[in-house]
């Protein structure tokens, strides 16, 4: 059984894989394909997002009481990243090439931040602070991640 | 911030004003490393002429060290989780400090004031010191977690290189002003002040980075585990020994250490421009091409100091200072500015529940791209007047374009950043 920080950090790298084919196919002016993969992503990223804010956030604030601190700034963030997404599908929608590249630059280094923090300060929190739960942790975490992001 | 929880530090991001002082400032620096070319003669003729010194401060300790301490203010919480306390005091004293010692010391190199570079020196010092003490102050309170990545370990690294480039670039402040004895010869000294601000600090400080930012934000393969695991602590060790070898004029052990030093810092430049090639993001921009660039650059540098090794024509180590400062550090420095502003404009708005304009209209891509090939066209020019005395005066022109467009681009931000306030 891995570690939550692993299982969360590989899931990480397989939304980041989702984007970057959205964003390759909206280059290549593949509309239909950009927004196949686009949809890809918002599902992986929206069910990290819960699986995140249902399970791991509770399970940290109810071990360690800190229900202002970490956590809160990552829902904050979730909230401005689901914001992100919607102005990305909107300029797909409008099929504007230069606005999509825009908001998808945005997006990705809002998001990259964010896992940065995640990864090097949250997860191993997490991981140190849950340990007693971590293996029933992460087999629920596992069942709502996106199902094609497991390897 | 929890009582229980002291050290996590992303609960606030730095307020805008304390990096973006420091982002402002630095290319007035490599505005005046232009004029130092433009004006100066013979500057490249060796890396002993006042100008050369002179340019290789304002680049260094002006245009780099601005960047650097600034960047590892937003970089320190979301990577390490370091808060540094007081963080507007702390980058208000330590900007000033920096900018009026960054001038002092190349003013007094380059018109031989021996007080200037000693105050310059001095002032450096403190506002190196002042950032140390805040950043070790967050350090200590930071939480301590066990995590697979090695960065925030490297970035800690990192401030050791600083701190012994600031000390040994003191010591030869006063060696140099005041005529004061350096247990070892002065040239020797210098090169250790160099090594440890080329590789114990900069380029520690970029492989810290790179770990990061390479693979999560150019969506590359990560580093190997086992390669970021060792490479900084075998740098920092080998420069130490290296040092050691130096200073006891043990001059084969010397020449060994430091061809493995240069091997090292040769292997991460390899590495991240392999990992690069494997990028997924299909439409890479300038500032992706001008870190592949910058990388090319250092590799161009560590041959021009093997030929130095070989050769003892002054010219190789004018060529590695030009390479490995303008076209590797400064390059790549450029391309990290064309990603951190506009994202830290962005932020700024978006916390304040205002509606950002995208990364890519708070700043265009066509001024970054032309900025980004002019630095190429510098770095040309440069390397050109290594060998040729004329086109230096060419290259400072050049130079002293690429820095006032490159602090134009980064008030285009800020334009845009206030107009949406505005709005």
């Amino acid at each position: 059984m891995s570690t939550i920080a692993e299982l969360m950090t590989h899931d990480h790298r397989a939304c980041d894989h989702d984007f970057a084919r959205a964003e390759t196919l909206a280059a290549e002016n593949d509309w239909q394909g950009a927004s196949e993969a686009l949809e890809a992503f918002a599902h992986g990223l929206n069910a990290h997002f819960d699986a995140e804010e249902q399970q791991l956030f509770p399970a940290f604030e109810a071990a360690t009481g800190m229900t202002q601190g970490p956590t809160q700034v990552m829902r904050g963030e979730h909230v401005d990243m689901r914001a992100a997404l919607e102005r990305l599908r909107a300029a797909l929608q409008a099929r504007d090439a230069d606005d999509f590249a825009g908001e998808a630059e945005t997006l990705l280094i809002m998001m990259q931040q964010h896992n940065m923090k995640e990864e090097n300060i949250l997860y191993p929190m997490c991981d140190a602070r849950l340990a007693h739960a971590q293996d029933e942790l992460c087999s629920h975490l596992s069942q709502m991640l996106a199902v094609e992001h497991a390897s | 911030m929890s009582s229980a929880n002291p050290g996590l530090a992303y609960e606030d991001t730095p307020p805008l004003s304390a990096p973006l002082r420091f982002f402002l400032t630095a290319p007035l620096f490599g505005i005046c490393a232009g004029l130092v070319l433009l004006f100066g003669d013979g500057v490249l003729d060796s890396r002993w002429t006042p100008g050369a010194l002179a340019a290789v401060h304002l680049l260094a300790a002006g245009f780099m060290l601005q960047v650097m301490i600034g960047a590892l203010q937003q970089i320190l919480p979301v990577v390490a989780g370091v808060r540094v306390p007081a963080v507007l005091g702390v980058a208000g004293s330590s900007h000033a400090l920096l900018t009026f010692g960054a001038t002092g010391l190349a003013g007094g190199l380059a018109f031989g004031l021996p007080d200037a570079i000693i105050g310059g020196a001095m002032l450096l010092l403190g506002g190196i010191g002042i950032f140390l003490i805040a950043a070790l102050a967050g350090l200590i309170r930071s939480p301590s977690v066990k995590i697979a990545s090695h960065a925030p370990r490297d970035l800690r690294l990192a401030l050791i290189g600083l701190a012994v480039t600031a000390v040994l670039g003191l010591a030869l402040a006063f060696a140099i002003g005041r005529g004061a004895s350096l247990p070892i010869p002065l040239a020797q000294a210098v090169d250790l002040h160099a090594a440890w601000g080329w590789l114990g600090w900069g380029g520690i400080l970029l492989a810290a980075t790179s770990w990061v930012v390479v693979p999560m934000f150019q969506i590359t393969p990560s580093y190997p585990a086992r390669f970021t695991r060792w490479w900084a602590p075998v740098v920092l060790a080998g420069l130490v020994s290296w040092s050691l070898a130096r200073s006891t004029a043990a001059d084969g052990a010397g020449i060994v250490l430091g061809t493995a030093l240069m091997l090292a810092f040769g292997a991460f430049t390899i590495l991240t421009l392999r990992l690069q090639s494997r990028t997924r993001r299909s439409t890479p921009d300038a500032p992706f091409h001008a870190f592949r660039a910058a990388m090319l650059a250092m590799l161009a540098g560590i041959a021009a100091l093997g030929a130095n090794l070989v050769d003892d024509g002054g010219q190789w180590s004018v060529l590695a200072g030009v390479l490995i400062l303008h076209g590797g550090f400064a390059g790549a420095i450029s391309a990290m500015l064309y990603k951190i502003v506009p994202f830290l404009a962005w932020l700024n708005l978006t916390q304040a529940g205002i509606r950002a304009p995208n990364m890519k209209k708070l700043l265009p891509d066509i001024p970054v791209k032309q900025q980004l090939k002019l630095h190429l066209a510098v770095l040309a020019a440069l390397v050109l007047g290594v060998f040729v005395a004329a086109a230096a005066r060419i290259a400072g022109l050049l130079m002293l374009i690429e820095f006032g467009w490159l602090l134009l681009n980064m008030l285009r931000v800020v334009r845009n950043w206030q107009r949406a306030r505005e709005t």
